[in-house]
């Protein structure tokens, strides 16, 4: 093979090689408008042209063009590998005006993006359900507390994923460059490291298809009712315990000894028909029927084999956010703010600023800020990898002002005279009448966000579970439809009987953080340390301590 | 630019002519995973279906009961030989059955042997017992077997070492091979050596090469023309050549093959046969035709007052001469063929 060092063009430009070609006695035309573009404009007859293309990528070039015709797109089995193509500096692109470029970066694709597209792709991914679940935290924790806290976890998340980040720079000899964090865990810790991340990853994504379900439920009942009683003209005055006025915000599961319970309601309707009221109450229940409705719904969009379909509607995700973030705004500025600071006693209307349930603020922030078993390969794409610390650190910055402006901003403009602080729910949406258009709009648009996520969920767990037991991902229709009828099965005994998502999401995100966030991180850290003999007392203690704080993040879910 | 095509009317005619009795085989056998398929579907433009390539590797688990495998019966070159495609190795158990119940099947009427290595292997001495295991099975069932080996992947090896590595290999396979003579090649789908290596073959397969070749030298010179080409209709490998001058492209056989498998592909999704084509500028003109029963020609004149229909007259009158020079020597296959 000619040598592959010679540049694949030389400083013989497009332009000037035409007026070679008129030598030869071509039509007097331009030459230019009959070439085609991408012939060299070798001459047969005359030896003197110099060539543009060295022979070696000519015939690559033909090779190339070939092998992709033998093959269907999307497979990769005739794709050159990396060490057979000329180096990012020796290729370039013809453009049909005869002149060619010379290709800036990585030609396959991989590390072509500038650091704000990956900056907001860690944002996109990490911005969950655990937003709705922010002033409910907050509450619990206690507002200066909850607010300290936001921060601190913030940055220790990002912290263990630097670790994560970092992991896979501690192997040496073998080649990692496709490697997720789960193969590091593999690498290090042996079968036992499989099967765990393997048990975590799937905490994480089935606690989050559970927390789903509620809330797909939740939402589904709540848009069924507001077009229901539009449709129908029904003026609703609900007895829910809540505020009168134009924004109202209800207090949904309040204490039914001190008020009438919540379910009940007096309904002025145009023509009195009742009964078809009433039986529109009984077959659209929040926890006893719409939950089973969904199955129709979703069951069939989980059996497909490929999700990629649903993958295209990822911008939905913050199409919902940036709404969110619109409405929390709003109801701010109508509501306005109510904060009264009590440092250690709640009282009536008001939570302490320090409170006991901590824990299960902590336990909220380790699912709102888990990436750590893909952030490999969200960075992996970053054109200018030696910024990949500083644009994981704005994308958590990012994240977490955007947690805490959520948080913050409903908890200090719950109305809090009229109705307790006690009352915020998990789900803030809840706490907003069915009838309130801007909060339908927002539900519907996550309702149908979520639509298009569960079955990416459900893709993501039957990959690795039937990967991992079966070694196939779609072992037969059967397997995975079982394994579907669990799932879902799952979601609807939680929607129906402890439809509490800021207990799923707790306790979810504080076993999975165990793993993913907290142990796995310092333990590689520590052990490769200690392999390179450069383990220091100071860095063990402290990695020592984080994985004492991912423990004690852990057990504390199950004690308050 | 000229293009004929016609509706199969000729590859009916070849299969006519060689009916499945008279068949002997290629057999194309390695490890699964050396590279057997992407190899076959580039030398002989097939579409990589893809269930075989998710599957990992080529299972051919498939019907012990022919002798022909019903996928590779249509993969046909040189008249009357079928390229059958076989994985050795990798799971044991397979290994026992196919050389204990299944050799004769597999090895009978076999009249040539393509071995691939991995030059990656790490199992070298299981490698080299497997290859053992084939050449025992085919010198009991089909003894005047031509055997060549590849050694494929060789762009994975650094480019200084793959001449030292590929001799390592040349020696112990050669030894191993005694009393068969084998000949090796060192292959990779990313450059050259893949196609050199099958036209030398491919080369060895045709009957009467010689005698083609001074005949083409002949027939060049008589019509005048710069260069002129022979190749083997399936796979569009160079049999032979002429040029009356140095050409200034080492690579042009490759990519002229490479062209026109694309162009056959796409006339097969219109169910047509490519049959010749005539390509023509101020400079020259380049006829492609068909021109034996194994054999497609390619004619290069690089005097444009000639017209074509001369060029092509001449061509008609040499193909009676060439069919002839074949049927003299008939195809050697059905001397040695068993009767079943």
């Amino acid at each position: 093979m000619e040598s592959d060092f010679k540049p694949l063009l030389d400083q013989y430009r497009a332009n000037e090689s035409y007026a070679g070609a008129d030598r030869n006695g071509c039509d007097s035309l331009d030459p230019k408008s009959k070439r085609p573009f991408h012939v060299e404009p070798r001459n047969i007859v005359e030896e003197d042209t110099q060539e543009r293309v060295s022979a070696a990528a000519a015939v690559m070039n033909s090779r190339m063009q070939y092998y992709s015709r033998l093959t269907g797109s999307s497979d990769r089995l005739l794709i050159p590998p990396d060490h057979v193509l000329p180096a990012p500096e020796e290729i370039y692109v013809y453009s049909p005006l005869g002149t060619a470029f010379k290709v800036e970066g990585n030609i396959d694709g991989s590390g072509k993006n500038p650091s704000i597209v990956t900056i907001f792709a860690i944002w996109n991914t990490m911005m969950g359900t655990s937003i709705l679940s922010m002033p409910w935290g907050i509450k619990q924790a206690g507002f200066t507390l909850g607010v300290i806290t936001i921060v601190l976890m913030g940055l220790l998340t990002l912290y263990c994923c630097y670790r994560v980040l970092k992991s896979r720079s501690t192997i040496s000899f073998i080649d990692t460059s496709s490697w997720e964090f789960p193969d590091v865990c593999k690498y290090y810790f042996g079968s036992f490291g499989k099967w765990s991340s393997l048990l975590f990853s799937m905490v994480s994504l089935i606690g989050a298809m559970i927390v789903y379900w509620v809330l797909m439920s939740n939402f589904l009942f709540n848009t069924g009712k507001f077009i229901y009683n539009y449709v129908h003209h029904i003026n609703v005055t609900d007895l829910d315990f809540g505020t009168n006025g134009t924004e109202r915000v209800i207090c949904p599961s309040y204490d039914s000894d001190h008020f009438q319970n919540a379910t009940l309601g007096l309904y002025y309707t145009k023509d009195t028909n009742e009964s078809s009221f009433l039986t529109f109450e009984k077959w659209w229940n929040k926890t006893d029927t719409v939950p089973f409705f969904l199955v129709i719904l979703i069951l069939p969009l989980l059996n497909f084999k490929s999700a990629s379909f649903f993958a295209r509607f990822t911008f939905l995700g913050t199409v919902s956010v940036v709404y969110l973030i619109i409405l929390v705004t709003l109801k701010a500025a109508h509501l306005g703010f109510h904060l009264d600071f009590h440092w250690l006693h709640s009282n009536r209307f008001f939570v302490a600023e320090f409170r006991m349930g901590l824990p299960q603020l902590t336990g909220v922030l380790t699912l709102a800020f888990f990436i750590h078993n893909c952030v490999i390969t969200l960075l992996k794409n970053n054109k200018n990898q030696e910024n990949n610390v500083r644009d994981l650190s704005v994308a958590y910055l990012l994240v977490g002002l955007t947690y805490l402006y959520v948080g913050v901003l409903i908890f200090s403009a719950f109305p809090s005279p009229p109705l307790y602080k006690d009352c915020i729910e998990p789900n803030f949406l809840d706490n907003f009448p069915s009838t309130d258009v801007l909060v339908f709009i927002a539900r519907g648009c996550l309702l149908f966000q979520m639509t298009t996520v569960y079955p990416l969920l459900g893709y993501l767990v039957r990959v690795q579970l039937l990967g991992q037991i079966f070694k196939k991902h779609y072992p037969s229709f059967l397997h995975v439809l079982t394994l579907n009828i669990i799932v879902v099965g799952a979601g609807v005994l939680v929607a129906k009987f402890y439809p509490n998502i800021g207990s799923i999401i707790r306790y979810s995100g504080a076993t999975c953080g165990l793993a993913y966030v907290f142990v796995f991180p310092s333990l590689i850290h520590i052990i490769a340390l200690r392999r390179n003999g450069q383990l220091t007392w100071p860095s063990a203690v402290f990695h020592s301590f984080l994985i004492i704080l991912g423990i004690a993040n852990f057990f504390g879910q199950f004690f308050t | 630019m000229e293009v004929h095509s016609t509706e199969r009317t000729l590859s009916l005619q070849t299969e006519k002519k060689y009916p499945d009795d008279e068949l002997t085989i290629v057999l194309l056998m390695g490890k699964s995973g050396s590279g057997k398929t992407s190899m076959r579907s580039i030398i002989f433009a097939n579409y990589i279906a893809r269930d075989t390539r998710r599957l990992g590797a080529t299972s051919k688990v498939c019907s012990f009961l022919n002798a022909v495998d019903v996928e590779h019966s249509h993969v046909r070159f040189l008249g009357n030989l079928v390229l059958n495609l076989w994985d050795c190795g990798g799971q044991d158990t397979f290994m026992e059955n196919y050389f204990t119940s299944q050799r004769d099947n597999i090895f009978r009427n076999v009249e040539v042997l393509i071995y691939v290595f991995d030059v990656e292997s790490r199992e070298l001495e299981k490698d080299m017992h497997y290859y053992q295991s084939c050449l025992e099975a085919i010198l009991q069932n089909s003894p005047d077997a031509k055997v060549f080996c590849l050694v494929h992947k060789m762009d994975l090896v650094q480019e200084d070492q793959r001449d030292l590595i590929f001799k390592e290999r040349e020696e112990d396979l050669k030894r191993l091979s005694r009393p068969l003579e084998c000949t090796c090649f060192r292959t990779s789908i990313w450059d050259e050596t893949l196609y050199k290596a099958w036209s030398s073959i491919v080369y060895q397969l045709i009957p009467n090469v010689q005698q083609l070749e001074t005949n083409l030298r002949n027939f060049a010179q008589i019509i005048e023309a710069d260069e002129v080409l022979l190749f083997e209709r399936a796979t569009f490998l160079v049999i032979s050549h002429y040029q009356c001058k140095e050409q200034r492209d080492a690579h042009r056989f490759e990519k002229i093959s490479n062209i026109i498998k694309q162009f056959k592909l796409s006339c097969s999704k219109l169910a047509a046969s490519f049959q010749s084509m005539e390509v023509r500028n101020s400079n020259f003109a380049a006829f492609i035709d068909v021109f034996t029963s194994n054999t497609y020609v390619m004619v290069i004149m690089s005097d444009p007052s000639i017209p074509s229909a001369a060029t092509l007259i001449n061509i008609r009158n040499a193909r009676k001469h060439f069919e002839k020079l074949e049927r003299v020597d008939g195809p050697r296959h059905s001397l040695t063929m068993r009767m079943r």
